[in-house]
């Protein structure tokens, strides 16, 4: 440091000073902050002229906190730009924008401009007193747009790191090695101006406004920076400490419930999961809606390996082959380190994502990495996160009456009843007989689920180095998460490199890129939902009176079988899954992209870009592992069991081009861009499964017995031109309009051309200047624009396809159509168009901030794989039919109720009001639908002309006109003839409320977040009723139920049924209305405490900023409406089985700590 | 996208198949759907139930159960109709390929049969014609008239086969004998006929003498069975040697039928695990198949009613009651029999005795049948094996009496049939016979079950059609009866 700070001695005692002036000119106490730290800070007179603050002390430690305090509530904000040197300029405007996490200072959060970006001066030393040896001397006078003197203008000698910042009437001086050396000059939100000394020993220079840097930079479409405020559509942005500090394995879940207009699903599937991501509702009625993730301008793989059994229809979901396996193989964002993510950028609607065309109909996450450090030389930084998550247990069961069947307990050895609950009334002294002749008392079990499922642990590990110059940087990180699931024998490791760098060559040519590695090993991620072998499902389902001791102490038969504990085979002890199956997924992958940037003129400048997303998955699994009890014996001299051993390959290839313009002509700027994409799209698998073994245990594709390879490829792409161009007015008013056509190689020739517009106006009313006043920003924006999507229409989709089945049948071939879904060569892109309007207000200094924005979305032409009658032969059909609804109001609302210097108070809120509607299918008569998912057990999702989208349907109770329940001769309630509706799966109400405090530097920080106004079906309590563990259940234990109602006659029900068989409607007659719930919740989701000790490092040490927080996810449960489950503990990532719910693993409480060092 | 048409060309699957192979896997897709015919057709008749609740209601409580109850009809539809419409559609005009096309129609209308003696009115005209015509929510046919197409349709193809064309030899059934289709296409067509017999006997005496002297499947060796193997297993067995092994009993009713008679086929069929207290105790060292040891499981029983009647019978367990043996007649590779030499003997000895046909005498059909059966359970698994001299003193202990012939006749028809719900289920309808009790469970919805429900899926997807065919058959409901059965 040329300018030591020594100045300790000097400094006046701050709290005196500050509190005997209640009422202080701003101009006064920034010259006080000067004198108490000896620091410098420079500004223009006329920003802080008349403006006054609230008296306050600084604390002693930082300059920095002390400004930023000082500042609060002014319009103002500071930059470093030196060692004890700051400058003051205006807010950016839009500030509320509706970014997520609104209390850090807007402006440079999103800047990647390198001309802009503030530690591009870091490295100026100042020399104003420095002796120097250099033999040219230049002073002068640097003056404003207004000719006023201009203080802190960084002045660098180009090339060097030699500088200074103009004093507080704008002169300066400087030593230059020589008289050719080129002086740059530069401040936030002015033009740089570089001049060459050429031997003056004078220069004066004038600053001129740069409108545009004044901004919010935020990173549209194509990666493409635009200035928030011209913007005529809503974005979100994500500072990366959201993702960071309250982590999760799967990035997005650390997002539920903070984005307005995103609905985040966490999935009950374990570490490596697949996460469920819906912006501004559901599109499509019976495909895909997932939005496109994009990194660093690329678009790369989302593919999703979660497990929706009976799924109907399509949404690209890769399942596993022979059953027995209901597990969660993750997503593609499951392969990002959240420490590599420098902001995130949420394009919401139609028209921000207008750009991508076919893939943008579900928006796009928009994701920068990490390219460059913050200053010269190495950075180091280090962060470790650790999160200890406990297994949360809803159940509420009836514990009156144990296990048994029709009121009989278990007295002989070898019962089966071991799911079902439906035995006799506790009573002290009581025994029942377990497996072969094991006695126990029988009484209440109360903890299964806790004593099966151990505590999961997440610990993250990363180091990152990056550097920086004027030129350029790179940022180099490693990062290793390891995960230990719920289930005990569940883990997952997830390793990546990631190396961002970009250098200018010349001025004109620059060249950017980014390399992603990750190496994913998923460790027997545990089965959900389904019966065979689902750990969830057997133990949620367990006789009430089953001690967990004796079911693993007798998992295995005198052969090494499955020991059979239940009638209900298929149930499998969990033990034995435990300790039998296995499943393993390896996936490396690499991603990445290159871009090289030629500037022809300071307004004209092409790029290109070529970009891979490449990974290879090998998974092997046993889907029947030996001798369970569910599986017939094998022929003689083999040992039974299916065992599957698949590889995979997927390359997305994107090589794009983008030219573009920016010039403006007195008040009008002009902003246009031509480009164009080619998409090119290769997976293949090779799989074979091989049944029954020689060798018992060996599982290999060797020692089986009956063999049956796959292989399998696909192939597609599609060529894309696109652009955009923008008109604006005085800054104030925008208009921006974009064309995109897309070639896609799925569809026939003559459909496969699609022109995409989108036009979008920004007016900005009302403009942030920095004076005071209750409106200190305005925007009104409206936008319109279409997509489309053929995400829908798998390649080859045109033609049947025939396989020969692997095994000769009597010595001969036996063939026939592949799968069970009918080809249709004649689809056309499904179509999604959107109009937009929404308002951002900016009031009462930043105290309070508003962004909300309502949207229309009518999408059309759905690629709808619709059931069909099973007496067609085939079960779906791809119709080109289908017209949706949208409407929905999402707002972020931020407000600063409390600001002084000791303590802030800030209170952010998003909500979204999201509502459905289906308008058509193959005709717009109301009433008619289609089936597009089937509960595993009973029941299903529909689509239905005039009603809102995803009806949970199913028969419910027969009822006469006033409503009572209909009961047959028996006793037994009968059900609808027709299935009804219960209502829609899909949430109308989602949203948070988080409130963040600071009191002297500690920020603590809670996060409230809802879904309302979802129905779910629950196969949990399905299945809890009819194994009599739900509560409901005790109803008529002792001489059967009455149930209450009239017969067939009109009378009221006098006969009593059989309590099983009474429960058992759900499953034998289908009748699933009792397991029918609201879905909703309130979760307090999100604790924050943290700590940023960076300013009480001194200024020698090698650490140069420690952040610590303590972090607790998934909180409280304050609010639901379904028995016995968490109503999002459950795991299918498809939209065509939302709300059909089946067991998944239980929930679990994080709590942890991050802690983030900076060398 | 100059290239994007042959960039959407599949490089890995085959667009066209020789349909002979495909008509095989119609074939494969006859195999009757494992629950579906376990817990409705093989329970109605009170051959085989199950105690238990929930998934496995049906027959044994006669209530409905939508979960199995739309097996047989997915089954079919998407294995068998699928298939032999495709065939059908590709050889149809085909020269050298007429036999194929004969022998999908047949396949074709045998399922066809199945499908509507179980539901009555079903798509028939437009059933299957989801790819060939695009027909995607069929319309259902009158029971009636589906009969009277399949009695064309059967006499047509059977007609049409024709030794001089090309020879099928990939058929996984008769291995392309034109002989033994045709006696295939006679025996269904016999079926048909005699399914008529009491809704319109004229029809039935009509196609049933029309019929002449076949060929008809008369001998086991000609039987239309499907050859299961250990990659192609026997549905039902596979669900009694797995997920049900402890679930499903011989009935009473069944069980004492046979052991009244002194018939040998009791020892063949049955096993009773002496002793067993449970499901796993059901093991190979405690099988006995002595009739004298077998004791059925009484009907009309849940779970605790089936523990109490165990008692009652001195039993350890309800696991002690007599099973099906699925080591023997309903292990894992046994052949599904479709058409037999039992049954069509059987058939002819009713058309014999109602004067519908004139050759041969009604008793030598009769023991003809009887006998084709004892032999067929031998060759399903040596185990099963029946000495001649117990078949001969079976036979001679049971002449035909005039004034009882159809009861006798429909009684054998019955045992003939088992494990083959469908068709034993159809006769008992048709025939009355044999006379078995109602099924006494007290929450039973009807005393018999008359036919199986629709899926819940062609209520869902198929709405209106399903509308229309209940409007003109009757509730959907498992007491409604078909067409046929008066």
């Amino acid at each position: 440091q040329n300018e030591p700070l020594i100045a300790s001695s000097k400094r006046s005692d701050p709290f005196e000073k500050s509190t005997k002036e209640p009422k202080a000119l701003l101009k006064d106490r920034l010259h006080d902050l000067e004198e108490v730290f000896q620091v410098s800070i420079a500004f223009k007179d006329d920003l802080v002229q008349k403006k006054v603050v609230q008296p306050g002390f600084f604390p002693k430690a930082s300059p920095e906190e002390s400004l930023s305090l000082l500042l609060k509530g002014t319009g103002i904000q500071y930059e470093k730009v030196g060692a004890g040197s700051y400058v003051l300029f205006p807010k950016a405007s839009s500030k509320a924008s509706s970014s997520v996490n609104p209390e850090i200072p807007a402006g440079f959060l999103d800047r990647t401009n390198p001309q802009n970006v503030p530690h591009e001066r870091m490295g100026i030393k100042r020399e104003v007193r420095k002796p120097s040896h250099a033999e040219f001397s230049v002073t002068g006078r640097v003056m404003d747009e207004k000719g006023n003197g201009f203080p802190g203008v960084n002045i660098l000698v180009k090339g060097t790191t030699q500088g200074t910042v103009t004093d507080i009437s704008g002169n300066y001086s400087l030593n230059v090695p020589d008289g050719s050396s080129v002086l740059v000059f530069s401040f936030v939100g002015y033009n740089s101006q570089e001049v060459q000394v050429q031997n003056r020993s004078v220069i004066n220079v004038s600053m001129s406004l740069d409108e545009s840097s004044l901004e919010e930079i935020v990173v549209t479409a194509l990666g493409v920076e635009k200035s928030a405020k011209s913007l005529g559509y809503s974005t979100a942005r994500v500072k990366s400490d959201e993702l960071t500090i309250n982590r999760t394995p799967n990035l997005m879940n650390a997002l539920q419930g903070k984005i307005a207009g995103v609905n985040i699903s966490s999935l009950g599937t374990g570490p490596g999961g697949t996460s469920k991501i819906r912006i501004r509702g559901q599109s499509s009625i019976s495909g895909q809606n997932n939005p496109l993730i994009v990194i660093n301008g690329v678009p790369i793989d989302n593919t999703n390996f979660g497990t929706n059994p009976g799924n109907n229809a399509s949404d690209n979901s890769i399942g596993v082959r022979g059953g027995g396996v209901t597990s969660d193989g993750g997503d593609g964002l499951s392969s990002i380190n959240p420490d590599d993510v420098e902001s995130m950028t949420v394009l919401k609607g139609a028209a921000a994502a207008a750009l991508y065309g076919s893939r943008a109909k579900d928006g796009v996450i928009m994701i920068t990495t990490k390219s460059k450090g913050d200053r010269q030389g190495i950075g180091v930084t280090y962060n470790i996160n650790y999160t200890n998550e406990a297994p949360l247990d809803f159940t509420d069961y009836q514990y009156e009456y144990g296990q048994g069947e029709q009121g009989v307990r278990p007295t002989t050895p070898n019962p089966t009843s071991g799911q079902w609950s439906f035995g006799e009334r506790f009573q002290p002294g009581m025994t029942q007989v377990l497996f072969d002749g094991v006695t126990v008392p029988y009484q209440p079990v109360r903890n299964h689920i806790r004593d099966f499922f151990r505590n999961g642990q997440n610990l993250t590990n990363s180091l990152s180095l990056a550097s920086a110059s004027e030129k350029g940087g790179f940022n180099l990180s490693f990062s290793d998460l390891t995960s230990r699931g719920i289930v005990p024998n569940n883990s997952y490791n997830r390793k990546t490199i990631n190396l961002g760098f970009g250098y200018d060559l010349t001025p004109k040519l620059s060249f950017r890129g980014n390399i992603n590695y990750s190496n994913e090993k998923n460790t027997n991620p545990p089965n959900i939902g389904q019966q065979d072998n689902t750990i969830p499902v057997a133990l949620y389902n367990l006789a009430n009176s089953m001690p967990l001791n004796v079911l693993d102490e007798n998992k295995y038969d005198e052969d090494g079988n499955e020991a059979v504990y239940s009638r209900f085979r298929n149930r499998t002890n969990p033990y034995f899954t435990l300790a039998e199956q296995f499943n393993r997924i390896i996936r490396d992958r690499i991603f990445g992209n290159v871009s090289l940037k030629y500037n022809f003129t300071p307004w004209l400048n092409i790029q290109g870009r070529v970009g891979q997303d490449y990974w290879s998955r090998d998974q092997d699994y046993n889907n029947f592992p030996t001798g369970q009890a569910s599986r017939a014996p094998a022929p003689a001299g083999f040992v039974n069991g299916v065992y599957t051993q698949e590889s995979r390959r997927f390359r997305e290839i994107n090589a794009d081009f983008l030219i573009s313009a920016n010039k403006s002509f007195g008040d009008i700027g002009f902003n246009a861009s031509f480009g164009g994409n080619h998409m090119y799209r290769r997976s293949d698998v090779n799989s074979v499964q091989v049944t029954d073994f020689v060798v018992r245990g060996l599982y290999t594709v060797q020692n089986g017995r009956a063999k049956d390879p796959i292989f399998d490829l696909s192939e597609r792409a599609v060529n894309s031109l696109y652009g955009s161009a923008e008109v604006s007015l005085k800054n104030r008013l925008f208009l921006t309009g974009t064309l995109r056509n897309d070639w896609f190689s799925t569809l026939s020739e003559a459909n496969r051309s699609i022109l995409y517009p989108s036009v979008a106006t920004s007016w900005v009313f009302k403009d942030n200047t920095g004076e005071s006043g209750w409106l200190n920003f305005g925007k009104l924006r409206v936008a319109y624009a279409e997509v489309g999507s053929d995400s829908d229409v798998a390649p080859y989709s045109d033609v049947l396809f025939y396989g020969i089945n692997n095994n000769l049948f009597g010595n001969q071939p036996v063939g026939g159509p592949i799968g069970t879904t009918l080809p249709n060569p004649d689809l056309r892109p499904m179509r999604v168009a959107e109009t937009e309007v929404g308002f951002e207000l900016t009031m009462f200094q930043g105290r309070v901030s508003l962004d909300v924005a309502g949207y229309h979305k009518i999408t059309t032409d759905q690629i709808v794989r619709a059931q069909i009658s099973d007496a067609s032969g085939f079960v779906t059909t791809s119709i080109n039919s289908g017209k949706s609804q949208n409407q929905g109001v999402e707002m972020l609302l931020t407000l600063v109720p409390i600001e002084n210097s000791n303590f802030t108070w800030e209170f952010t809120t998003n909500a979204t009001y999201n509502k459905t509607k289906v308008l058509s299918l193959l005709t717009d008569t109301p009433g008619e639908r289609i089936t597009v998912g089937t509960h595993v057990f009973n029941g299903e999702l529909r689509q239905i002309v005039g009603e809102e989208m995803a009806q949970i349907a199913g028969f419910g109770f027969r009822r006469d006109e006033q409503g009572r329940i209909i009961y047959g001769a028996n006793g037994i309630p009968l059900r609808t003839p027709d299935l009804i509706n219960f209502g829609s799966a899909l949430p109308k109400w989602f949203g948070g409320f988080n409130n963040a405090f600071n009191y002297k530097g500690v920020m603590f920080s809670f996060l409230i977040d809802f879904k309302l106004g979802n129905m779910m079906l629950s196969g949990t309590n399905f299945n809890a009723i009819r194994h009599g563990l739900h509560k409901m259940t005790l109803q008529g234990r002792e001489g059967g139920v009455i149930g209450e109602g009239v017969n067939q006659n009109g009378e009221p029900n006098t006969v009593a049924a059989p309590v099983q068989s009474y429960w058992e409607v759900v499953r034998s007659q289908a009748l699933i209305e009792p397991a029918v719930f609201d879905g909703g919740y309130w979760k307090l989701r999100q604790i924050t405490l943290g700590y940023d000790f960076t300013k009480h490092l001194k200024e020698k040490s090698p650490i140069r900023g420690l952040k610590l927080n303590f972090v607790a996810n998934n909180v409280l449960l304050l609010q639901k409406w379904v028995d016995n489950i968490d109503p999002e503990s459950f795991g299918y990532s498809s939209d065509n089985l939302v709300g059909m719910e089946s067991t998944g693993l239980p929930t679990t409480r994080g709590l942890g700590f991050n802690l983030n060092v900076k060398f | 996208d100059q290239n994007f048409d042959e960039f959407n060309t599949n490089q890995v699957n085959a667009t066209a198949i020789d349909p002979a192979f495909q008509l095989n896997a119609a074939v494969v897709g006859l195999a009757f759907p494992t629950l579906g015919t376990l817990t409705f057709d093989i329970g109605i008749v009170q051959q085989i139930i199950s105690p238990n609740s929930g998934v496995l209601t049906g027959a044994n409580y006669n209530q409905d159960n939508r979960e199995f109850s739309q097996s047989l009809w997915q089954g079919y539809y998407r294995n068998v109709i699928k298939n032999t419409r495709d065939v059908i559609s590709r050889v149809e005009g085909v020269s050298n390929r007429g036999n194929l096309l004969q022998m999908a129609r047949l396949v074709q209308a045998y399922g066809f049969m199945v499908l509507t003696d179980d539901y009555g009115s079903i798509p028939y005209f437009d059933g299957g014609k989801g790819y060939t015509n695009q027909v995607f929510l069929p319309k259902y046919d009158a029971q009636q008239d589906i009969y009277a197409d399949l009695i064309k349709e059967v006499r047509e193809a059977t007609g049409a086969l024709s030794s001089s064309q090309r020879i099928e030899t990939a058929d996984v059934l008769y291995a392309g004998n034109i002989d033994k289709w045709k006696a295939f296409g006679n025996s269904l067509l016999l079926r048909l006929g005699m399914r008529l017999s009491e809704v319109d006997p004229a029809l039935a005496q009509q196609v049933v003498s029309s019929l002449g002297s076949g060929p008809f499947i008369l001998d086991n060796t000609d039987n239309a069975a499907i050859r299961h193997d250990n990659n192609y297993q026997n549905p039902t067995g596979n669900t009694l040697n797995s997920t049900e092994a402890s679930n499903f009993y011989l009935t009473q009713p069944f069980v004492d039928f046979l052991k009244n008679s002194n018939d040998p086929r009791l020892s063949a069929i049955a096993v009773r695990y002496v002793g067993a207290s449970s499901g796993p105790e059901q093991t190979p060292e405690r099988a006995s198949f002595s009739a004298d040891l077998q004791i059925g499981m009484p009907m009309g029983n849940d779970n605790a009613g089936a523990v109490k009647a165990a008692s009652d019978a001195g039993l350890a367990s309800f696991y002690e009651f007599s099973q099906a043996d699925r080591r023997r007649v309903a292990k894992l590779t046994a052949p599904n029999f479709l058409i037999t030499a039992s049954q069509t003997n059987l058939l002819l000895a009713e058309a014999r005795h109602r004067g519908w046909i004139s050759s041969g005498s009604a008793e030598e059909y009769f023991h003809a049948g009887i006998r084709a059966h004892m032999v067929q359970l031998g060759q399903v698994d040596a185990g099963s094996m029946i000495p001649p001299e117990e078949i001969n003193a079976f036979l001679q202990a049971n002449p035909l009496i005039q004034a009882s012939a159809l009861e006798q006749i429909n009684d054998q028809y019955w045992i003939a049939s088992f494990l083959n719900g469908p068709e034993a289920f159809a006769n008992f309808r048709r025939s009355g016979f044999p006379a078995l009790a109602p099924n006494p469970f007290p929450g039973r919805e009807v005393p018999f079950i008359n036919r199986l429900t629709y899926p819940n899926s062609e209520i869902s997807v198929n709405a209106a059609n399903v509308q229309e065919a209940i409007s003109l058959q009757g509730p959907d409901e498992i007491g409604t009866k078909v067409w046929w059965d008066k």
